[in-house]
């Protein structure tokens, strides 16, 4: 098997880890697609990211921005979804632009794009456009419907993502309407998907040295995690569980109110004699409406009172370190606030600070996976087109005279 | 290396479509620790990919999903029956081993040397107490890649707490910022968590595994669930950050409910009531299109809605201006409007609408399974789809134990004495100890 030997690239090559010997061209914007590279390229894969002339990836539109005044360099969206990344500005709706970006893609591993499939055949960007130029390279679409099907060329935004995936409808309470949760979820969870899809594809393509196309479908992925609502539903064709339940799915999995804020309990049966510790419930034991799982359940509203009578009673760290001392699964509902204050995370170097031109030094969460072999070294997102000339100077030997042409044009 | 026997797939279920030597990740073994949701859902997606996935269980200590949800009626092999194991186990093997007797680890220990992981999701300290750390682990096998998946993680004051998937979405502060104006936090229908730790399991995985064809070297991955999960929030902790530098208290933001910063949007009852469409409109241009849409093009030119500040201003009025028009529709001819229009809408889908959907049926996304104890039923087809090697679901989730005689006898090469011996001593078991998860 051909081993593609450590790219050399001299100003990347402090970069350490588990992908360091990858090199990705970036066409998406916005959430899913840019979640997906953010961390191939935090695991050490050299990401180009792709952004239109002047306007750039439309997450730099959004905020939170500093002082509350929009500026494309300063977007926490942004900042947070494009670490580690390489930025060059391309309009790959121009002739000489789709060239360009044929070339970068001749030199990568793989093409993670975002485009609905009519999009991708104007621009003539499809799968067999980039294998021409490089056999081996692994296309990754990540959509809201797929690349086929008669959705395929549906709009979407994440509120539609998340009510066409199953979840939504089961989300919040049952006499209002469905409820998205917070932030971007079903974005994120499409970008995770492709992230494992894209490796699994290079992963082949080193192995045989052909690349291929894959898909990714975030109607697909969320229906894919509905726990046991979906497989009960297939399974005993039952509709008991079709159903929103509020915050309570039942009395021992559910958010109660605590004095200073929320906290959680998720107890299954085996964890029933800890989660008594932990709430000074130790009489409940005897006491026959709680004394097997079968009898809690028939008395579920009672114990939901026990719960309610227990949870205002104490504060949420109160809660949490009963539940650290007997090993009862009690969380607090923590604020973002509560997240960098906390100790755990302290210790364990889970915030780094990071400093960017524009939005100054900023705590940012680490990868969600731990490899000590090749430890990432995150970087601040790029300034829009900061990577221009080293890539299209030192990578495809373009002159000085060449790149004031194309930004005459418009292309960079 | 011994490969699979052909008489543990189940011809009846594989499309003629999935050639097993072309999956991507043939030729992989991954011995599978893990229990419950997290762990499962990230060792399916390596299995869907062509991965030998070998789940390990023991009459103590046996998959606490397999008491969840079965189908009832039958007086015994229940456990074998149940909607929430099997759909989280499709694809995979199945054998007995209890690892906390000295002969299971060593059994164990005989497999993890042909295997190219071991993935866990015990609470932080069970695999040491089990003599199965990475360095246990490297002894028999020096390149092994280690997938460790606790909650709260390895190290840290809080290293010997336990969480479900709801637990680590509260710890991650996605609970708190979800609910509707005023209300407070909300949690997820699922356990969120898990299938979210799963995910970066096992794509983590799979960039160990490049990094190992590269190197040679293999290593110890940690996943916090709890740490996993803030990555899917991470702008609001940066967001929160700059706040506080502009002299706010950083959370005087309340939930926004199914509303946006920077879009009009929201999710509008139909015809038939508790049925919803969701619609998302951006730009005025897109304004104009869904004004156009409800046959009211005079409200494009009303001062109310005149920009995204306005529409936000006014977004109750127009949230009662768009509810009436879905009033008189059903959700599927909603979305189909607005989509004819540019704009962004998908009906809200109820379960059983969701396995109906005309879209998920044309790309053939369920496929039927048949396992001998529980029935037919559909489930997903893999969701990595690759155009080359599509995968789908080729074997049945696995009984307790259905794979010992494979296992022991074929893959370790125990004799029948040594396999009936181990039955006899318990290291091994057909059925598991019910008292575990009554």
């Amino acid at each position: 098997m051909p081993h593609r030997s450590r790219r050399a690239v001299p100003w990347l090559s402090h970069v350490t880890g588990p992908l360091a010997s990858l090199r990705i061209l970036d066409l998406t914007s916005g959430v899913a697609g840019p979640w997906c590279t953010k961390l191939l390229a935090d695991f050490g894969a050299d990401v180009l990211k792709v952004e239109r002339p002047s306007v750039g990836d439309e997450s730099r539109g959004h905020g939170r921005f500093p002082g509350g005044v929009p500026d494309r360099e300063a977007s926490a969206l942004f900042l947070w979804l494009n670490t580690s990344k390489r930025s060059i500005t391309l309009d790959i709706g121009t002739a000489s632009g789709r060239a360009i970006a044929l070339r970068l893609a001749a030199t990568c591993d793989a093409v993670v794009l975002d485009q609905r499939p009519s999009e991708l055949a104007a621009l003539r960007l499809t799968h067999d456009d980039f294998a021409g130029e490089n056999p081996r390279i692994v296309t990754t679409s990540v959509t809201a419907f797929g690349q086929s099907g008669p959705h395929a060329d549906w709009l979407a935004t994440n509120l539609t993502s998340y009510a066409s995936g199953g979840q939504h409808y089961l989300t919040g309470d049952p006499d209002r309407e469905p409820l998205q949760n917070g932030g971007y979820q079903a974005l994120y969870q499409a970008g995770t998907w492709a992230l494992g899809a894209t490796l699994a594809a290079i992963w082949n393509a080193r192995a045989c040295g052909v690349g291929q196309q894959a898909e990714v479908s975030g109607q697909e992925v969320m229906a894919a995690i509905l726990e046991i609502y979906l497989p009960d539903y297939a399974y005993r064709k039952s509709e008991a569980l079709t159903t929103r339940r509020g915050n309570m799915s039942s009395a021992v999995v559910g958010i109660y109110p605590a004095i200073d804020g929320h906290i959680g309990i998720h107890a299954m049966p085996k964890n029933w004699p800890q989660l008594m510790d932990a709430i000074d419930g130790r009489w409940m034991a005897d006491d026959e409406r709680f004394v097997d799982n079968r009898a809690r359940l028939r008395n579920d509203d009672e114990l939901s009172a026990q719960m309610f009578i227990w949870a205002s009673g104490v504060t949420k760290q109160d809660a949490y370190e009963r539940a650290g001392k007997f090993r009862a699964p009690i969380s607090p509902v923590n604020t973002i606030a509560d997240l960098l204050a906390s100790e755990h995370l302290k210790q364990r170097h889970f915030f780094r600070d990071i400093e960017h031109p524009a939005a100054g030094v900023l705590q940012y969460p680490s990868p969600g996976a731990r490899m000590p072999a090749t430890p990432p070294v995150l970087r601040a997102a790029p300034l829009l087109g900061e990577h221009n000339a080293d890539v299209y100077r030192e990578m495809l030997g373009l002159t000085s005279r060449d790149l004031s042409q194309l930004a005459a044009a418009g292309v960079i | 290396m011994m490969r699979r026997r052909d008489d543990v797939v189940d011809s009846s279920v594989e499309p003629p479509t999935s050639d097993l030597q072309n999956l991507p990740l043939y030729g992989i073994r991954i011995l599978d620790l893990t229990m419950v949701w997290a762990g499962p859902s990230g060792t399916r997606l390596l299995a869907d990919m062509g991965a030998e996935v070998i789940k390990v269980e023991s009459a103590r200590s046996w998959d606490m999903l397999r008491s969840l949800h079965f189908l009832k009626g039958s007086p015994d092999g229940w456990w074998n029956r149940s909607a929430y194991f099997n759909h989280n186990n499709r694809n995979k093997y199945a054998c007995t081993l209890d690892l906390q007797t000295a002969r299971g680890r060593e059994l164990a220990l005989r497999l993890v040397a042909t295997c190219d992981f071991v993935f866990e999701n015990y609470r932080a300290d069970v695999i040491g107490k089990l003599g199965m750390d990475y360095a246990d682990l490297r002894s028999v096998k020096s390149d092994i890649i280690l997938i460790s998946m606790p909650s709260h993680g390895k190290s840290g004051p809080e290293k010997h707490h336990v969480a479900y998937g709801t637990n680590v979405e509260q710890l991650s502060g996605l609970a708190s910022i979800t609910g509707y104006p005023g209300m407070g936090p909300h949690k997820s229908p699922i356990a969120y968590g898990d299938p979210n730790a799963g995910a970066i399991a096992a794509a983590a995985a799979l960039a160990a595994l490049l990094h190992r064809r590269e190197t040679g070297e293999g290593q110890h991955v940690e996943v916090a669930q709890w740490e996993a999960m803030i990555g899917t929030i991470g702008e609001h902790i940066l967001g929160h950050q700059m706040s506080l530098r502009d002299g706010d208290d950083g959370d005087s933001g309340d939930n926004i409910g199914n509303r946006h910063i920077s879009r009009v949007q929201g999710v509008y009852e139909c015809f038939t009531r508790d049925e919803w469409v969701a619609i998302s409109v951006g730009s005025d241009a897109e304004f104009t299109a869904l004004c156009g849409a409800i046959g009211q093009s005079e409200l494009a030119s009303d001062v109310r809605f005149a920009d995204l500040v306005s529409r936000h201003h006014h977004h109750d009025d127009l949230d009662a201006i768009i509810a009436a028009w879905t009033s008189q529709r059903s959700q599927d001819d909603a979305a189909s409007a607005m989509q004819a229009a540019g704009i962004a809408a998908s009906a809200v889908l109820k379960i059983p609408r969701l396995m109906q959907d005309e879209h998920l049926r044309a790309r053939g996304f369920w496929e039927s399974v048949t396992q001998a104890e529980a029935g037919t039923w559909d489930m997903e087809g893999p969701v990595w789809r690759m155009s080359r090697s599509p995968a789908h679901v080729r074997l049945p989730p696995p009984t307790y134990g259905e794979h010992n005689q494979w296992v022991l006898r074929d893959l370790l090469g125990l004799t029948d004495d040594e396999i009936a011996d181990l039955a006899a001593a318990g290291v091994t078991s057909n059925e598991p100890n019910l008292g575990v998860h009554a």
